[in-house]
């Protein structure tokens, strides 16, 4: 399968694009974004296909819910109590922004999240590359990795207050297991899947072990390294709000549980809007970043 | 001859690591009594555990769990395999719930609990919708990034053979995009498996091995904390390999 | 189609038919009340060793007598109990009664004045229940004696839970105020750990406290067994308040069926047999035991259904306490919180005006 295929809905080619790149395989860069229509004389131009063709149609149905979320609530059709006003939560979100619990709370659980993140994929990298290269540790580890890294982090909690204290380190230590775990999987695959062929090349050409790995590894498992560090950052921020529900005083998590406590759904929509925001922020972000460090892929 | 030699050397070096964390452990619980809250001591642990089996407590929360996993996985996966497929015949369908699909997408799973809950009360459909949703997200994409990347040609043919829409789907679409799809079930699985334990966890009492967790930490018990976290771990294990297993088995023999 | 014109026969019909109802409000003939199918109470459980839903407290002794099963059964409504889990009553209630899963529910008093300041409209049935004490718990070797000696310490608690209160009030009586203390919202489990490993100076927490100074782990400086009744957590039936206008019967069989459980409580045996049910659901005898060892407020107190001037008392400051922690946003009139009739009914019909004769 055309590997840049794969990856081309995260360059955000358009689908047209993409099923070019299947017709011609091994060249993705030879597919020119022409219009597929220019292929179909006969093309539609009824309401949906201009729809389509319209820049935004894919806020139509983002917007749809909104209006009826809106519909909803005017009419009353529900409780208060069970659906919240849109305008309620935007209030409320504005309340907390201006008292600063918001910008308190959200600097807080980026931090932990930054930090945690920090810490595990960094390790991980590391303990990728050691039990990738080395076959051995890999018989030593390999049991051990695979049961710890099914604990739940949820089941966690206990044992990581236990043993680093309450304060943010436990926390931390909660997201940097999370991202540790899939970091690590992602880079020992990618370091198993090296073709051969690259090693013999570097073999022929009399490379030490350190040049080999600086060389050869290295940049080749850059692909699939960053695409598992970005599910990990995705992982750990999901991780970090659910240790935040349970046992924190501050954080987005801890500010959506004391709004259920307080029966105060419009907090709890903020922060589950918020938290969305910042996922998907934090996605698409990796994603340029991502894309800039493959462009030399592209050429 | 040689392969099992280092096969049986190979189990025997990864058993090493375990081995030398459990004595660490009972050295942790020899260290005071502050220590053996949480390191709880290994006779008390395998004596908790002869406990839960000889007294059907653990067949019955595993049972519970495992099929409210399953139910949730198969619910979710079936309805993620419709809505892929849907979007990717039709670009209407695609337009209009993959902005929902890529925003909704984001919001941590625990983080809808409240939502759900409201919604949906806390009793076995809320738990069930969890696991579905769970398991929906991954089942979507992934039929629909294979449907879509069926090879042009495969679809020329059928053209060419005038087959219709629904001789389409079946011979040539649904075959060529089943690794994906059941690529997708694999990750789906993995997230039922968390969203089932956190249903367990946030809603209301049932029989269930994350309830056992939640009743021990309550009464105090925590080898049987213990022991829930290390079931649960095993059988996330289990249920992974079964289904990577089952997957290379259903996908053999098709080129990629 | 041809479309119909405007003011048909078939139109008048349909017009008519839908404004009947209408008119019958307007003029007061109202169609009865049709029961509902199924009458349901909220109340903690937990997972019994078979598998089997096991109620605590005083639903439970209802749910064994079986009288209002039978009573509802005769009306044709079935009587259906719905578990909550300990870990959070308070949100899995509120949020039952917001989408009207429920009609009746045994649970704490900071709770209810939380759904109440919130709009939802619930009213106490029948008061009076077992009473949870709350400790102070601190890490085996500190050396506090008191609630003044943590003064600037960590002190875990879980806010929003009903025992959010008796702690304000220990801060008040020893003149101290939330300031004065560092407040780590953790949830009991988390909390025991914090205490356990001395990264929290104290926990403040219900009768899990015990398990800790079993572990040897902490030890407990304060309890409320000897401070007013008032101070201990309350756990009570409340209702649907819209449930209890639409049908005063069916909530009148409830308290009746209520105050019958409080009435074998309190009389022989009562203790024991509440024992028996608070062991089977999980709870250690050794801990149910203790949490009464010692204590103030005497066994038939705690179970009088009464709406004395303390109770209102207690609701009233309960509300102005949440309003103050930030808890509510709105202040509460607690008056309108009480539905005494039902209670005083079911007395009068089981002639138990004396047994809890007001002191």
């Amino acid at each position: 399968m055309n590997p840049g295929v794969l990856s081309a809905g995260s360059r955000g080619l358009g689908l047209a694009e993409q099923a070019r790149m299947v017709v011609q395989p091994g060249r993705p860069e030879a597919a020119t974004p022409t219009p597929v229509r220019a292929a179909r004389p006969q093309a539609r131009r009824g309401l949906v296909a201009r729809w389509l063709d319209w820049r935004f149609s894919s806020w139509t149905s983002p917007l749809l819910v909104l209006a009826m979320w809106i519909a909803v609530t005017q009419l009353a059709l529900a409780p208060e109590q069970i659906l919240v006003p849109p305008w309620q939560v935007l209030v409320s979100g504005w309340e907390l922004v201006q008292s600063g619990e918001l910008g308190e709370h959200v600097s807080v659980s980026l931090v932990r999240l930054v930090s945690g993140f920090g810490f595990g994929s960094v390790a991980g990298i590391a303990f990728g590359l050691l039990v990738g290269l080395s076959p051995r540790l890999d018989d030593y580890t390999a049991p051990t990795f695979q049961v710890l890294r099914q604990i739940p982090s949820v089941a966690l909690i206990p044992l990581f207050i236990l043993i680093f204290g309450i304060g943010e380190t436990f926390k931390v230590a909660i997201v940097a297991k999370a991202s540790f775990f899939v970091v690590a999987l992602a880079v020992h695959e990618a370091v198993k899947s090296l073709p051969a062929r690259y090693l013999e090349v570097a073999a022929v050409l009399r490379f030490s072990r350190l040049q080999v790995i600086r060389r050869v590894v290295l940049p080749a498992i850059v692909p699939d390294t960053l695409t598992g560090v970005r599910i990990a950052l995705g992982r750990s921020w999901m991780v970090l709000v659910g240790a935040e529900l349970l046992a924190a005083e501050n954080g987005l998590g801890q500010m959506m549980e004391m709004g259920r406590q307080m029966f105060r759904l419009d907090v709890v929509m903020v922060g589950v809007v918020l938290t969305g925001l910042v996922g998907l922020a934090l996605d698409r972000g990796f994603r340029l970043l991502e894309a800039y460090l493959m462009r030399w892929q592209r050429r | 001859m040689k392969s099992l030699a280092n096969g049986a050397g190979a189990l025997l070096r990864g058993l090493l690591l375990p081995a030398l964390l459990l004595l660490a452990w009972q050295w942790a619980s020899g260290r005071g009594a502050s220590a053996a809250y949480v390191f709880v001591p290994l006779e008390q642990l395998w004596t908790g555990a002869g406990q839960l089996i000889a007294d059907g407590t653990l067949a019955l929360h595993v049972g519970a769990s495992l099929e409210r996993a399953l139910t949730g996985l198969v619910c979710g996966a079936l309805l993620g395999v419709a809505t892929g497929t849907l979007m990717a015949q039709s670009r209407v369908a695609e337009r209009l719930i993959g902005p929902l699909y890529h925003s909704i997408r984001q919001v941590p799973l625990l983080g809808l609990v409240p939502l759900i809950a409201l919604w949906a009360g806390s009793g076995e459909f809320a738990k069930l919708l969890i696991i579905g949703i769970a398991a929906f997200y991954p089942t979507v994409l992934n039929t629909f990034e294979g449907m879509r990347q069926v090879d042009l040609r495969y679809r020329e043919v059928g053209a060419m053979l005038t087959l219709t829409r629904g001789q389409m789907f079946r011979r040539v679409l649904l075959p060529a995009a089943l690794p994906a799809i059941i690529t997708g079930v694999t990750h789906a699985q993995v997230f039922a498996w968390l969203a089932c334990l956190g249903g367990e966890l946030l809603f209301a009492a049932a029989p269930g091995i994350g309830s056992l967790l939640l009743v021990s930490e309550q009464t105090g018990r925590m080898d049987v904390v213990l022991l829930s976290v290390l079931v649960i771990s095993l059988l996330a294990l289990a249920l992974n390999l079964g289904f990577t297993r089952a997957a290379r088995l259903l996908v053999r023999g098709r080129s990629a | 189609m041809t479309s119909v014109p405007p003011y048909s026969p078939q139109r008048r019909l349909a017009l008519s038919a839908a404004l009947l109802p209408a008119l019958l409000s307007i003029t007061g003939v109202r169609a009865a009340e049709p029961l509902p199918p199924a009458l349901r109470i909220a109340a903690v459980s937990r997972t019994g060793p078979s598998g089997k839903t096991l109620f605590a407290g005083s639903s439970a002794l209802v749910a064994e007598q079986g009288w209002l099963a039978a009573e509802l059964g005769k009306l044709g409504v079935k009587l259906e109990w719905v578990p909550v889990t300990t870990n959070s009553v308070a949100v899995q209630v509120n949020e039952a009664f917001a989408n009207r899963s429920i009609d009746f529910a045994q649970y704490g008093d900071l709770p209810s004045i939380i759904a109440n300041a919130s709009g939802l409209r619930t009213q106490l049935v029948v008061p009076g229940g077992s009473m949870n004490n709350t400790y102070l718990v601190v890490p085996a070797n500190s050396n506090a004696r008191s609630i003044k000696d943590l003064k600037g310490k960590k002190i875990a608690l879980h806010r929003g839970r009903p025992w959010e209160f008796p702690f304000a009030r220990l801060l008040a009586a020893n003149g101290m105020t939330q300031k004065d203390v560092r407040i780590l919202n953790l949830n009991p489990q988390a909390g025991a750990s914090a205490v356990a490993s001395g990264s929290a100076d104290a926990f403040f927490t219900l009768s899990d406290a015990f398990l800790l100074e079993d572990k040897k782990v902490g030890k407990i400086i304060w309890s409320s067994k000897q401070a007013p009744q008032d101070w201990k957590m309350r756990a009570e039936l409340w209702g649907d308040s819209a449930f209890l206008e639409k049908h005063p019967q069916l909530a009148q069989l409830v308290a009746t069926a209520y105050v019958k459980a409080h009435q074998s409580v309190v009389g022989a045996n009562g203790r024991e047999n509440y024992i028996r049910h608070e062991v089977a659901a999980g709870q250690s005898r050794a801990l149910v035991e203790r949490e009464w060892e010692g204590d103030a407020t005497n066994w038939n107190a705690r179970w009088a259904p009464l709406f004395t001037p303390e109770l209102r008392a207690h609701y009233a400051a309960g509300a102005a306490y949440a309003q103050q922690a930030r808890l509510i946003g709105r202040p509460l009139d607690t008056s309108r919180l009480y539905a005494p009739q039902f209670v005083e009914q079911a007395l009068a019909q089981l002639k138990l005006q004396n047994l809890w004769a007001s002191r």
